[in-house]
This record gives C-alpha cells, sequence and structure tokens, in this order.
C-alpha cells in the first residue's frame, strides 16, 4: 500500500494525492499535524518533517512532489 | 503604548499576550509560507537553538502579502512544505504586516523603528530591490515592512532596539543579541 505522508493546506501534497490518483494508485494519507505517530514515522524514513512523503516499504521515498521519482516509486 | 500591551493569536488561535515574554530579549519576524524556498527559517531556528536558554525568544508572523517565499528565490523550485515551518519557535497566526489592514503590532514597530535601506553587499539586495521596483514600487516608500523576514529585536525591558531588512541573514544577528543577553 502507497502512504502519502502530509500537513494540511500543503499544494505539493495535494498534487502528489491528485497525480497518484490520476494513475490509479490506491493510497493512505497520513496526516502528521494530526497524528504525532505519522509524524515520528515519517521523521524516521526521511530524516525531515518535510513533507510530502511518498512511499510503499517505508525505507524507498519520494520527497515533495516530482512525477519522475513518483513514477519509478510506483513502478517499483 | 508597549510593546506588551499587545495581544496576538498563535497558529493555533489562542490568544497571547506579549506581556508574557517580560524579561526575554525578542526577535519579532514577519515570515514567508512553510512551502517556499526560506533558508532564513533555517537561520532563525540556529539563532534560537544557541541561544534560547540565556532567554532569547523568537517570534515569527506568517504573512501572505509578499510573493510565497524570500526574496529572490522565485526561480528556485521546492515542491514541498514543511511541517511547523521546520521551526520550534513560536509562530503566530498568519496575518497582514503591511499597510492599512497591518495587526497593530506591526504598525508599533514600523514606527519604532525606520526603513534605513537594505545592505547593498547582500547578495540578494540588487534583486529584491529591482523586484520591488518592477512589482511593488509602493513598498519602497515609507518604513513599512519591505519584504519577508524583517526583524525586529527588543530588549528586556521591552524597548525596540534594531531593525534588520530581509538582507540581513540570520547568523549576522548573533552578535546584537548577544549584547542583550
Amino acid at each position: 500500500m502507497v502512504k502519502v505522508y502530509s500537513i494540511t493546506t500543503c499544494p505539493w501534497c495535494e498534487k502528489t494525492k491528485k497525480y497518484l490518483a490520476s494513475k490509479g494508485v490506491e493510497f493512505e494519507v497520513r496526516n502528521i499535524e494530526e497524528n504525532d505517530e505519522y509524524a515520528e514515522e515519517c521523521e524516521k524514513i526521511s530524516g525531515d518533517t518535510a513533507v510530502p512523503v511518498t512511499t510503499i516499504d517505508g525505507k524507498n521515498f519520494v520527497l515533495g512532489f516530482d512525477k519522475a521519482k513518483l513514477d519509478a516509486l510506483i513502478a517499483g | 503604548m508597549g510593546i506588551y500591551d499587545f495581544t496576538v493569536k498563535t497558529s493555533k488561535g489562542a490568544e497571547k499576550n506579549l506581556g508574557d515574554y517580560k524579561g526575554k530579549v525578542l526577535l519579532i519576524v514577519n515570515t514567508a509560507s512553510k512551502c517556499g524556498f526560506t533558508p532564513q527559517f533555517e537561520g532563525l531556528q540556529k539563532l534560537y537553538d544557541a541561544y534560547k536558554d540565556r532567554g532569547l525568544e523568537i517570534l515569527g508572523f506568517p504573512c501572505n502579502q509578499f510573493a510565497e517565499q524570500e526574496p529572490g528565490t522565485g526561480e528556485e523550485a521546492q515542491s514541498f512544505c514543511k511541517l511547523n515551518y521546520g521551526v520550534k519557535f513560536q509562530i503566530f497566526e498568519k496575518g497582514d504586516v503591511r499597510g492599512e489592514t497591518a495587526q497593530p503590532l506591526f504598525k508599533y514597530l514600523t514606527a519604532q523603528k525606520k526603513f534605513e535601506g537594505f545592505d547593498p553587499n547582500h547578495p540578494i539586495a540588487a534583486k529584491l530591490e529591482a523586484a520591488l521596483k518592477a512589482n511593488f514600487p509602493e513598498y519602497l516608500e515609507g518604513d513599512g515592512i519591505k519584504w519577508n523576514f524583517t526583524k525586529f529585536l527588543v530588549d528586556r525591558e521591552g524597548n525596540v532596539v534594531k531593525r534588520f531588512e530581509p538582507t540581513t541573514d540570520p547568523a549576522d544577528i548573533a552578535k546584537d543579541i548577544e549584547a542583550l543577553l
């Protein structure tokens, strides 16, 4: 399952979610502003609290809205 | 009317009286968006880390009257945002800082400390001045806030002692902060 770590009022998070949806990818949104556990997970994955962070396995991740990198991540 | 008479709202909506900061050295800054290219946030966080134990508080006031970025950095695209702007100091509610609609605190600060020009030696100074002339020429007149990351230094007694334009990097304010601690 694809997870997108996000915060509210984050245009890049919205773009990432829309792009994944347009590719028919199912994903789970994890809001790190509202959930401290998600915030910790996100920081463990990327080493920072910048979002969006998109990941499948919690190891490989894409920081920010980057279509090419998102494509590669989805393709596995 | 002094700095401790103002009441503002935190980013979470709670009222905060600036009188609560009596006895602290304050650096009051109008900040940009949590999604732009904003290295001054990092510089401010470093100052906060270095001096908070000795009595420094940094108060950030987000404002979207200026393009959502630091001056002169428009071409450097960044496609992410930061939780809590990536900083640990207090961020307040978004509001205006210049013109008729400016928050009273910023009307007070800019009346206390006038605009004395940008530092021409700073790498963004020429770009910032050109961008203002082209897009917001009226911003260059008077003492109002010119752009994101204008900083006001307040001593432990509440006196506004110095104003730093966006063309002063946070690291270059360290010696002025130390002098007040």
